[in-house]
């Protein structure tokens, strides 16, 4: 079990480094597109989606390597009992937040594809499609927090401090 | 009614984000709240569009770019290639190579978006040389941290982006209007840096080398790279051919080639940079969504446009209501980073900005400038962060030997305010031409 969900972080982490990617690619031939008329449309749509993608589906591999920003000054300063409390309430009250987010982001995807939405730019893409990534991501980080929280109840949650985050702004 | 509505709102955000739930959530969770019990409309539903559609704009995709160009930056021989260059000129100048600091971080922050990526790659080089030479340890690390908020100011700027996205301005105008309070800025810390240097003789260790003129200016080949790559970011910038939002692309492409050409761009630093750049531009995108929900809630409950009624009602002059705003964003930057401050405060405050006929362009010049400030401000301060990662002091310590820097910011802003043109003037003669 532990080893699929770590597996399962770091997929999703590397899908949206594949979508940063992606991102970067659809704002290239939107450049390539205008200078050479090449007549593509709607890259900078398609860029949109890739850059959402990437966001949602590296929530729980960033959130597992501790590098979601939190106010944690109460926390430095707490007891180790006190310290145990703010964790679990911090990682209840997130984990409903993103049970929420991942509830409302499925609703939206399929609500999407059953109304036959579609995108108000010139790709006219039906918006189900690209709303998947946010709706996997929500579910994948909604695990993740429900795992965090679940280790930290039986006392085995190890909390990753990174040197990365320090370079965020 | 309107009074305990904001203050029960403020009291559960400041309960969510003292507890230490993440910033980002804590926002979606505050704005849930408000609409669940003010509102008619379904709270989660307008949750997922809301986020959704933040998400997904195409005006943002500079930000997750301009992110990954300072990630690879960060992995290459740019900082060492910068001192080598610099170093040479500034040996003659009161406060010799602590200008490096400076003038290093005014250079970086040109191709670079942000403050404590640009604090992380000029201190890579130069504490080290610095201390190795006998520099004062506390005028190294104090005039590093300040330096580097530059990167905010000196376009192109991911605070800026957001700041432009969330309130609706031009981020090429922005960018533009940026160029000269950050020279200033510059100016006045290098100027610092000299009038202590001669108020106190001898504690800056003697010039270590002296070269002549061409060997000085042989040196300098080592700035050339640097020097091409902003000339390719800000001629993306302001070319006809390519939009500011997709200069963060050419400005991708242009880093990786730097980082092939110098020998740094192989397998691991590539793929480090790209998973380094995906969990910060996620971190980013957590909060900016949960503030785009927290400014629809917000916008519901009518908040923004009572605060700025009863601001109006005051009767404040402009000086009050930027002194007013100075001192709550400062208050505000002691326990947020700068992009939480922005995109948590922006939706309830431009109503009040517009409504006192502030410029959109200089006001978010003065965002900039007071999280400049957030950035050296303790207990939370990035900048402080990231020199306590690279040099064991502690926050407290840095921060005292900072705070002559954040009086200069302070000075800045007040120039900026007195002479508005510093800001302005650019801008407007750009806007002439084209």
């Amino acid at each position: 079990m532990r080893g699929f969900l770590d597996r399962l972080y770091s997929a999703a982490g590397y899908a949206a480094a594949f979508f940063m990617v992606a991102t970067l690619l659809m704002v290239v031939a939107g450049i390539a597109d205008r200078a050479l008329a090449l007549g593509w449309r709607g890259t900078d749509m398609y860029a949109g989606y890739a850059m959402a993608a990437c966001g949602f589906l590296a929530l729980a591999h960033t959130f597992k390597r501790g590098e979601h920003i939190r106010v944690s000054l109460l926390l430095q300063a707490a007891s180790p009992r006190i310290k145990r409390l703010l964790e679990l309430w911090s990682l209840f009250a997130a984990g409903v937040l993103a049970g929420a987010m991942a509830f409302y982001a499925v609703k939206l995807t399929y609500q999407s594809w059953d109304f036959h939405d579609v995108s108000t730019g010139n790709d006219a893409t039906p918006l189900w499609i690209p709303q998947i990534g946010m709706a996997v991501g929500a579910i994948v980080l909604f695990i993740a927090l429900l795992d965090d929280l679940i280790l930290e109840i039986r006392g085995k949650r190890v909390v990753h401090s990174s040197g990365e985050m320090l370079r965020n702004e | 009614m309107d009074v305990l509505i904001t203050l029960l709102l403020v009291a559960v955000l400041f309960a969510f984000l003292g507890s230490g739930v993440w910033i980002g959530l804590a926002l979606s969770g505050v704005a849930w709240i408000s609409m669940a019990l003010f509102s008619a409309r379904p709270a989660g539903d307008a949750m997922a569009v809301t986020i959704w559609g933040a998400s997904s704009s195409w005006t943002l995709t500079a930000l997750p770019l301009f992110v990954w160009m300072g990630e690879i930056l960060f992995r290459t021989r740019l900082s060492e290639d910068m001192f080598k260059g610099l170093a040479p000129w500034l040996e003659n100048v009161p406060g010799r190579l602590l200008h490096t600091n400076v003038i290093g971080c005014a250079i970086f922050a040109a191709v670079s978006g942000s403050s404590a990526a640009t604090c992380a790659t000029i201190g890579k080089m130069t504490i080290p040389e610095l201390t190795r030479r006998g520099y004062p340890e506390d005028k190294v690390i104090g005039t590093l941290a300040g330096a580097g908020t530059l990167g905010l100011l000196i376009p192109p700027s991911i605070i800026m982006i957001v700041y432009g996205v969330s309130a609706n301005v031009s981020i090429a105008q922005l960018f533009i209007a940026g160029i000269i309070p950050g020279i200033m800025l510059a100016a006045l810390f290098s100027g610092y840096i000299v009038v202590w240097a001669l108020a106190n003789p001898g504690a800056i260790p003697p010039a270590t080398e002296t070269l002549s003129f061409k060997e000085k200016l042989y040196r300098s080949r080592h700035l050339l790279q640097v020097g091409l790559l902003i000339v390719l970011v800000l001629g993306a910038v302001y070319s006809p051919w390519v939009t500011p939002t997709e200069a963060a692309a050419v400005g991708v492409l242009g880093a990786l080639v730097l980082s092939a050409a110098q020998g740094s761009l192989n397998r691991s630093t590539f793929m480090d940079s790209l998973m380094g750049a995906t969990r910060l531009f996620c971190m980013i995108a957590l909060i900016l969504s949960g503030a785009q929900f927290l400014t629809l809630a917000m916008g519901y409950l009518g908040l923004p446009r009572h605060l700025a009624e009863w601001i109006g009602s005051l009767g404040l002059s402009n000086v009050m209501l930027i002194v007013v705003l100075t001192v709550f964003y400062i208050v505000l930057g002691c326990f947020l980073d700068g992009i939480s401050m922005v995109v948590l405060t922006m939706g309830v405050i431009m109503p009040t900005v517009e409504k006192a006929g502030i410029d959109l362009i200089w006001f978010g010049i003065f965002i900039v400038l007071v999280v400049e400030m957030a950035q050296i401000t303790p207990p939370v301060g990035f900048n402080l962060f990231v020199l306590q990662g690279m040099t064991n002091k502690q926050v407290p310590w840095i921060a005292k030997v900072t705070l002559p820097m954040f009086f200069l910011i302070v000075a800045a802003l007040a120039l900026v305010y007195a002479f508005p043109d510093l800001v302005l003037w650019l801008p407007r003669s750009m806007k002439g031409a084209g």
